[in-house]
């Protein structure tokens, strides 16, 4: 991909791969951060991380839609998240149908209310809309799931 | 408070006294429920006319429906949101619903309230007859011989060697006949007794023989998972268990072995692996069913996501999981045992990499760059690996791996004709140092778009590497937790007695783990509290191992 073509991609002028890495992860860290606290915090607040036709994988349960997403999130109980790793990486343009995304994977801990603690992995694709002012960072899939091998 | 001397005449005709006032009829009613008792005849009639105005007595039932499997927190929930402590009877789970019973409105609609307070549950309340073991409860002196039998039958059937407990055709044993106990284990009553009684004296039971005996369900049987949850054997051979749905009810125990021959339930399978699958299904970790072993595990589970609507085939999915598991499996073959410059094929010229490991400064085994000399954007560029090439020369400085295949569990959690998303989670070893060779847990997650020679072409590759925990590496490669048992111990003198009460009280293990320390150091004390630590701070010693032994 040309540079001048990667700097068109984001709006952006001047930047070189670097930076446009940088931008992309501190992104991606930030809006991790938003999400765990909101998880815990402030469930209702949620779905409103995730895109209209976002799709979410929990433990092999496929969730589609922001509504079957608000049920989903309702029904389950509350959370308290400890997030120990964090990776980021952009997404190549030729996976996303050109639009910015960003492949963030998160691992930690989980204990749900009235369960045991679980470790867990998480995954997104988080792809950015820009507007004049801003750019907004939404999630267009997830994919939760427990990592647990010691118990059953 | 109740006068049991009743005046003979208004006991004989119940009717002409309900229009006396109140607290006669009570007595009556206590009367004839309780020579109801003794007969064992339930009175519905009389119960069917009391319901509506829940007169002391009168029993309900409850029916719940909830998301949450997990029983125990289930009615705990349920207990602490309810204005009226109750007691739940007969407590048994139809289909999905658990039900319940309980006595008097005053619980009962305290519990119809509950419904609305608590996430994820319906509860539903309707009148109802005695329940089943109020019904055929057994006399306090019944109770107490029954049990004195049954301690005294129960020790001479248990084999110490083995922690079993044998109870086949428990109605039948020559004991319990001479002396006229009918332990019928279908009745709840006595499964609960006989479960009280191997909590109580066998609460380390690791086998347990219930052939021909006629269960026909398994509620009071589930209760064994809170009172022996060690059970890793079960026989249920011969019985009359109907479906394989009533085996899972004993779902929380972390069976090994499973007898179910000779059921109802083994007709109603298509053909053996069908069978096979279900019972898996409720214990992933069974490794012998009916006697036979069981194919070690894969454990692999492919979801598909489809972006676009479209029909979802099974032929589809069935393709789309072998060219994912034929990708990994080629991936794997050569980063474990080839050259890792063949990896350049899988990926993309401008393909992404990146490697994660937890933190640990106390972990001289890791190695994490100076994060004091490099500032956030520079260490970030560095670790995150672009183009090929770049990729491929990282991948080939990262240790030689060996990784547990058979251990893998793949989730393919996006797929759109452009793109596709796997996630791996597994475990593998790797070698270090000289000889050393530590085994690690992992998470992968691999980006891929399709390539022309219909395989796939990676464009982002994340690798997330942890140090696995001690279950996590026996449950992969199979080997036994090091337990030291009472045959393997040489004779340890005096001196060396001493040492292990001494290392036991300053490193809190128990007395037989403490020994193995000293031993596997060769008597070095020092050198044994050394490696205790090491250990210790890595988290590598099981729980067990600080457990007291009576």
């Amino acid at each position: 991909m040309k540079a001048s073509e990667r700097r068109e991609c984001w709006g952006l002028l001047l930047m070189d791969f670097k930076t446009y890495v940088d931008q992309a992860c501190r992104a991606a860290e930030e809006f991790v951060n938003i999400y765990y606290e909101t998880m815990d915090k402030r469930r209702r607040a949620l779905i409103r991380l995730y895109l209209d036709k976002a799709t979410l994988i929990w433990n092999g349960n496929v969730v589609t839609g922001l509504e079957a997403l608000n049920n989903f999130f309702e029904m389950l109980p509350s959370s308290e998240f400890q997030v120990n790793m964090l990776d980021c990486q952009p997404v190549h343009e030729q996976a996303t149908q050109a639009q910015t995304t960003v492949l963030v994977v998160t691992s930690g801990t989980v204990k749900f209310d009235g369960n045991k603690q679980h470790f867990f992995n998480q995954t997104f694709l988080l792809t950015a809309q820009s507007t004049p002012n801003n750019t907004v960072w939404k999630i267009a899939s997830d994919c939760f799931r427990f990592q647990d091998w010691a118990s059953s | 408070m109740r006068d049991v001397q009743e005046d003979p005449q208004v006991r004989r005709t119940p009717y002409t006294t309900r229009h006396k006032n109140r607290r006669v009829k009570w007595h009556n009613e206590d009367h004839i429920q309780r020579a109801a008792w003794r007969n064992r005849k339930p009175l519905e009639r009389e119960v069917g006319d009391n319901t509506k105005d829940g007169t002391p007595g009168s029993w309900f039932k409850i029916t719940v429906n909830s998301i949450w499997e997990n029983k125990t927190w289930l009615m705990n929930s349920i207990q602490s949101h309810c204005s009226v402590p109750f007691t739940p009877v007969d407590f048994h789970y139809v289909k999905d619903w658990a039900r319940f019973f309980v006595q008097d409105a005053g619980p009962a609609s305290a519990l119809r309230d509950v419904s609305y307070k608590i996430c994820g549950i319906s509860i539903i309340v309707d009148p109802s007859a005695e329940p089943y073991s109020v019904q055929n409860k057994l006399e306090p002196e019944e109770m107490e011989q029954l049990k004195v039998m049954q301690i005294q039958g129960t020790f001479k059937r248990y084999d110490v060697s083995q922690q079993a407990l044998d109870l086949q055709t428990l109605r039948f044993d020559p004991d319990l006949v001479d002396h006229d106990i009918d332990i019928i284990l279908n009745r709840r009553s006595c499964m609960a007794a006989t479960l009280q009684i191997i909590e109580t004296n066998f609460p380390k039971l690791l086998s347990l023989n219930l052939c021909n005996n006629k269960l026909y369900q398994l509620d009071g049987l589930s209760d064994i998972i809170q009172k022996a949850p060690t059970v890793k054997i079960l026989n249920l051979s011969k019985n009359e268990l109907n479906s394989a749905w009533e085996v899972g009810k004993m779902k929380g125990l972390k069976l090994e072995e499973l007898w179910l021959e000779g059921n109802p339930l083994c007709d109603t399978f298509r053909d053996q692996s069908t069978y096979i699958s279900a019972i898996k299904e409720y214990f992933p970790k069974l490794l012998r069913l009916d006697g036979r072993e069981l194919p070690t595990p894969i454990v692999v589970d492919v979801d598909t996501c489809y972006l676009k609507p479209g029909k979802e085939s099974s032929k589809g999915s069935e393709t789309l999981k072998n060219l994912v598991m034929q990708f990994l499996q080629q991936y794997y073959f050569i980063y474990d045992y080839g050259d890792r410059q063949g990896l350049l094929g899988a990926y993309h010229d401008e393909a992404y990499f990146s490697l994660s490991i937890p933190f640990n400064p106390e972990d001289p085994s890791v190695a994490v760059p100076d994060l004091h000399s490099h500032p956030p954007t520079d260490l970030r560029v560095q670790l995150l690996k672009h183009t090929k090439h770049d990729i491929v020369r990282s991948l080939c400085v990262l240790p030689r791996t060996q990784h547990e295949f058979s251990s893998f569990l793949v989730e393919t959690w996006l797929q759109t004709e452009r793109v596709l998303c796997i996630s791996l989670n597994g475990v593998f070893s790797e070698v270090v140092g000289k000889s050393q060779s530590s085994v690690r847990a992992f998470t992968r997650t691999f980006i891929a778009i399709p390539a022309s020679n219909s395989s796939l072409c990676i464009v982002n590759d994340q690798l997330f590497v942890r140090d696995a925990t001690p279950d996590e590496t026996q449950r992969a490669f199979f080997m036994p937790v090091p337990t030291p048992t009472s045959s393997s111990v040489p004779t340890v003198s005096q001196e060396q007695q001493e040492m292990v009460q001494a290392f036991s009280t300053q490193s809190g293990m128990n007395l037989e783990w403490s020994q193995k320390c000293l031993q596997d150091n060769e008597w070095n004390y020092t050198r044994a509290g050394q490696a205790f630590t090491t250990l210790k701070t890595g988290g590598k010693i099981p729980e067990e191992a600080f457990k007291q032994i009576p």
